[in-house]
């Protein structure tokens, strides 16, 4: 199983989508730590988990993992929601495109269900209004 | 071979079908412990499969990571129809669940020391807003679940996967009938 092909597959236009931006706003994956204390810079965190792999599947395809994808967009405080949705925006808008493409004989084929939320949140200790989406994937490795 | 008569067919199905949903809640609730967070024991101890406007209790008591077994959910719970829910009446359940940002505790919110898990802990730095899991590079932070570890179980096959096996438990399991009910 190529986990690496599979996140790439989701992290790569996520990644793309957001640099694409104008300013580019920075997209932070699992095990990099993140803004430095207080900023009040906007940045997006996208956490790529794998759940199950090789479940049988009625096609007989053996390299197949599901999993989650969470991405939580922060934007300064107190400025409204605005710059977080269209964030956000950015974020859905590439995890459609995933749906989009059409499955090869090589590589991944990755795609996504249902988005949960945007949800929107803040507290006291941090200088970011937040948001977060989520969606479950399914991934096969195709050569 | 056994023989039953076909008039029983319809409640021996609900029977089942009740058999069924607790051992699925049963094998869903020890997933859960399993993926989840757990220092104390106590948030694992804290899943409830509720029926359809009952509520939930709170913590049982536990000495280590709980282990669910039928006795948490007895078959007179899945009598009413409507969906079921499991939920984790623990306070810091959404932080646990990586819903909501880490707050520090309070001094008087500190987890007693009585670490009781066996879970592989990662330590390091927890940025300011991250959630439970948002742990990475080096600091004290400490973490015993993966980031979205609830949302992967929901979504990643963990809970189907679960809801089958527990399922399959219950239908195998053969039902007890009265002396009165025509089994030859």
């Amino acid at each position: 199983m190529d986990y690496q092909a599979i996140r790439a597959a989701v992290e790569n236009p996520l990644l793309t989508a957001f640099n694409s931006l104008t300013p580019p706003v920075p997209v932070y994956f699992d095990n990099i730590t993140a803004a430095p204390k207080n900023t009040t810079t906007e940045y997006v965190r996208v956490n790529v988990t794998f759940g199950i792999t090789n479940e049988p599947t009625l096609t007989g395809s053996v390299d197949f993992a599901r999993g989650a994808v969470v991405i939580r967009v922060f934007t300064e405080k107190g400025r409204g929601p605005a710059r977080n949705q269209t964030l956000v925006n950015t974020a859905v808008t590439a995890l459609e495109t995933l749906n989009d493409t059409e499955k090869t004989n090589s590589g991944v084929f990755f795609r996504v269900g249902e988005i949960d939320g945007p949800s929107f949140m803040s507290d006291e200790t941090s200088p970011h209004f937040m948001s977060r989406v989520s969606t479950g994937y399914t991934a096969t490795v195709l050569s | 071979m056994a023989k039953r008569d076909i008039q029983f067919l319809v409640r021996d199905l609900e029977a089942l079908t009740i058999q069924g949903a607790a051992e699925a809640a049963v094998e869903i609730m020890n997933a859960l412990v399993k993926a989840g967070p757990g220092y104390t024991g106590d948030f694992s101890s804290s899943w409830y499969t509720i029926a359809p406007g009952k509520s939930a209790g709170g913590p049982r008591n536990s000495s280590g990571l709980y282990n669910y077994t039928l006795r948490n959910v007895p078959k007179t719970k899945f009598k009413t129809t409507g969906v079921y829910s499991i939920v984790n009446t623990s306070p810091y359940a959404a932080q646990a669940m990586d819903l909501v940002p880490y707050t520090k505790p309070l001094p008087d919110q500190e987890i007693p020391e009585r670490v009781v898990t066996t879970k592989d802990i990662t330590t390091g730095k927890r940025d300011e807003g991250a959630t439970r899991g948002e742990v990475s590079g080096s600091g004290k932070a400490t973490s015993t679940a993966p980031a979205d570890w609830w949302f992967t179980f929901g979504r990643g096959g963990g809970l189907s996967s679960s809801l089958a096996k527990g399922f399959k438990r219950g239908f195998k399991q053969p039902l007890r009938f009265g002396k009165a009910r025509g089994f030859g």
